[in-house]
């Protein structure tokens, strides 16, 4: 018989097993008991581990009496709130918009501790159905609100055929030392066209943990962008699935890490048809003593033929203890496939700061000049104008404080 | 006596330990043009980088004034604001930042340094309008990002008209002419002699006495091995061209 050895378990990991076992989760709790959070062991943690970060899991969230204010306004935007897990009135819906409700999690499971926990502790879920193109850009707000607080939360959208729409999702709440686990499906109908913003900007003392999963028929365009720029530790997922002929997604991502955070995307795309297509591309730009991390894995089914997926990380170190680390991963079961990664990583560019300078302009406004620059394919195709500006400010904020 | 434009005392520069500049004596009164000519390698584009203020240059010796004023201790920035302006051999591709952008910030920036209100756009626009039509640069280049995939006419065209935009009191264009066509020869040319007004100076580093029949000089010198080593009227262009620099000793690079 193999010796069982036990894992040694900590108070984090005490307290998730007993908030799991309360909910009636005894699967999840048990998995925990025999394996502990993930180590650097595990694959998909290697570079997140876990177990070290994560050192305390506050008790789960209770229902929300105060408010901080809005993380990020989009002028014109029509607004939707989860706060500490619970779903609040909203106003009315934009037409082609139908809000909803519905029990428990949304996303498919897998083996992954995060997504178990989602799925055992998120007890509604919001849902949207886009039944025709909507106008307005749809926020929805996810807060954690009040003394420091574990919560689950969980999205689900669905778009209909030939419908387009831009769904922006932030993070945010109370400086407390939060844990949240949000969980979001969304399904594109058959050339549907979505952008899918997500946007940590929750305080340091947070850890942000997000599941963003997406289901793409038939010739559906989507274009998502997760922004890190704000908990201490940050992991955001991103399991497409490319399930319909001609579908496209254009996968970004963007982490900006100042000393002592950590941020990590966390990448899986499968593509599980023929003629489908991918373009992930994920960018970090790391000050100070900070740890940036992209992992992209592209999956090819076995008759998946013609995919056509590069995944691509780009690092700025504005500092010299910064990390940025990347793991590309393909594992492809089809033969006529044209699939690849890369990835750069360097510092701001003397002669570009140099020519700028000699033009006048001052080194702190030509650096932010070259930032702006260095992240400009994933802003520039967001149209809506009023939101592009809302990113660049986010990004504009984050140079500052740094300055 | 009126105060030069640039005034270079015994500039001594060097790079990686290695002694490129060895001893620049240089004076530009207001208004004139003079022509630098030198084999490659010479030290012509390390001058231009070291008056700019590239910091891979160690000044080891010597002062340039511009104005009057030692701009040694100065940030390139600053150096721009004083009224220096460099017109690139090769301009910098800076991905991401729209032409316009870029020339909007460098205007406001040296207006906001001296104390002036920053531009309306319309005013700007106005400004950019004008002084694009007289090199050809229309707006579809501008909202393309600095420099990128702008061909070799292209991207000298842009230093002129960034030059005619920030109307320096100096400008040193460092072989402005190569790579232009014989047309964009004119237009460029066009565009420096209208920025001629009898009080701005230029420091016109060329290879090709071509350029100063259009760009006519006041006074051509004749760099070799980091320093002046002749000085003449425009004739000097011309003997040159004739005769190579083989009377002025060391090897051809
Ligand atoms: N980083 C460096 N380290 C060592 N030597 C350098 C460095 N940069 C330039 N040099 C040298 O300095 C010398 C002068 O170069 P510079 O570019 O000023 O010449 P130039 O006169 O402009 O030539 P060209 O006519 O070809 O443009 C050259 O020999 C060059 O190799
Ligand atoms: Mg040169």
């Amino acid at each position: 018989m193999r010796a069982n050895f036990p894992v040694r378990l900590g108070p984090a990991e005490d307290a998730l097993i007993a908030q799991l076992k309360a909910a009636g989760a005894d699967a999840a709790a048990e998995r925990i008991t025999v394996a502990g959070l993930p180590t650097r062991r595990v694959e998909s943690y290697h570079y997140t581990d876990l177990k070290t970060l994560l050192r305390a899991i506050p008790p789960l969230a209770t229902a929300a009496n105060e408010a901080s204010a809005p993380a990020l306004r989009i002028p014109g935007a029509f607004n939707l709130m989860i706060a500490n897990g619970a779903i609040q009135n909203a106003a009315t819906a934009p037409a082609g918009v139908i809000v909803g409700k519905a029990e428990g999690g949304v996303l498919t499971t897998r083996d992954d501790v995060l997504v178990h926990i989602n799925g055992a502790l998120a007890k509604e879920a919001l849902t949207l159905t886009l039944e025709s193109s909507v106008d307005p850009v749809i926020q929805v707000e996810r807060r954690v609100e009040g003394e420091a607080a574990h919560v689950a939360d969980a999205l689900k959208i669905f778009v209909a055929d030939d419908a387009s729409a831009t769904i922006v999702e932030t993070f945010s709440g109370s400086d407390a030392a939060h844990v949240g686990n949000h969980a979001t499906y969304l399904s594109a109908g058959k050339n549907a066209v979505v952008t899918h913003i997500t946007i940590d900007l929750s305080a340091r003392a947070v850890s942000h943990f997000a599941t963003n999963e997406y289901q793409l028929a038939d010739g559906a365009k989507l274009r998502t962008l997760v922004i890190h720029a704000g908990a201490g530790l940050a992991r955001t997922h991103v399991f497409p699935r490319m399930a319909g002929a001609g579908a496209h997604a254009d996968l970004t991502g963007l982490n900006l890490v100042a000393d002592g955070q950590h941020a990590d995307i966390t990448m899986e795309t499968l593509h599980a048809v023929p003629h489908t297509s991918s373009q992930p591309l994920f960018k970090s730009i790391v000050r100070g003593r900070a740890k940036a991390v992209v992992q992209g894995k592209l999956v090819v089914a076995r008759d998946a033929q013609k995919t056509d997926a590069k995944f691509m990380h780009q690092g700025l170190m504005l500092s010299d203890e910064a990390e940025i680390l990347s793991k590309p991963e393909l594992e492809i079961y089809a033969d006529d496939v044209v699939c690849g990664h890369g990835s750069t990583c360097g510092m701001i560019d003397e002669d570009s700061l140099f020519y700028l300078m000699s033009r006048g302009v001052p080194k702190a406004e030509a650096e932010t000049m070259l930032v702006r620059g260095f992240i400009a394919e994933l802003f520039d195709p967001i149209e809506d104008e009023e939101l592009n500006e809302a990113l660049q400010g986010i990004v504009d904020g984050w140079l500052m404080n740094g300055q | 006596m009126t105060t030069p434009v640039l005034e270079i005392r015994n500039l001594h520069a060097r790079i990686d330990e290695r002694e490129i500049l060895k001893g620049v004596n240089l004076i530009i009164p207001p208004g004139e043009v003079h022509a630098i000519m030198g084999r490659n390698g010479s030290g012509k584009s390390t001058l231009s980088y070291v008056l700019a203020g590239k910091e891979d240059y160690e000044v080891t010796e010597g002062e340039i004034l511009l104005n009057g004023a030692n701009i040694l201790e100065m940030e390139p920035d600053e150096r721009a604001v004083a009224g220096l302006f460099l017109a690139f051999q090769y301009p910098i591709e800076i991905p991401g930042v729209a032409t316009m952008t870029f020339l909007k910030a460098a205007l406001n920036a040296q207006r906001k340094a001296r104390g002036e209100e920053e531009l309306k756009t319309p005013d700007f626009m106005r400004l950019v309008k004008e002084a694009g039509s007289q090199l050809n640069i229309d707006n579809d280049m501008l909202k393309r990002p600095l420099n990128v995939g702008f061909s070799g006419g292209e991207k000298k065209r842009a230093e002129i008209m960034q030059m005619a935009l920030l109307k320096p009191s100096l400008a040193v264009l460092d072989e402005t002419d190569s790579g232009l066509d014989i047309d964009a020869l004119q237009v460029v040319s066009k565009g420096v002699n209208a920025l001629r007004d009898g009080q701005r100076s230029m420091l016109v580093i060329t290879h090709y006495q071509r350029l100063l029949n259009h760009i006519v000089p006041d006074v051509v010198h004749v760099f070799s091995d980091g320093k002046i080593v002749e000085s003449g009227d425009k004739e000097l262009a011309l003997k040159l061209e004739a005769k190579g620099y083989a009377s002025y000793g060391g090897e051809a690079a």
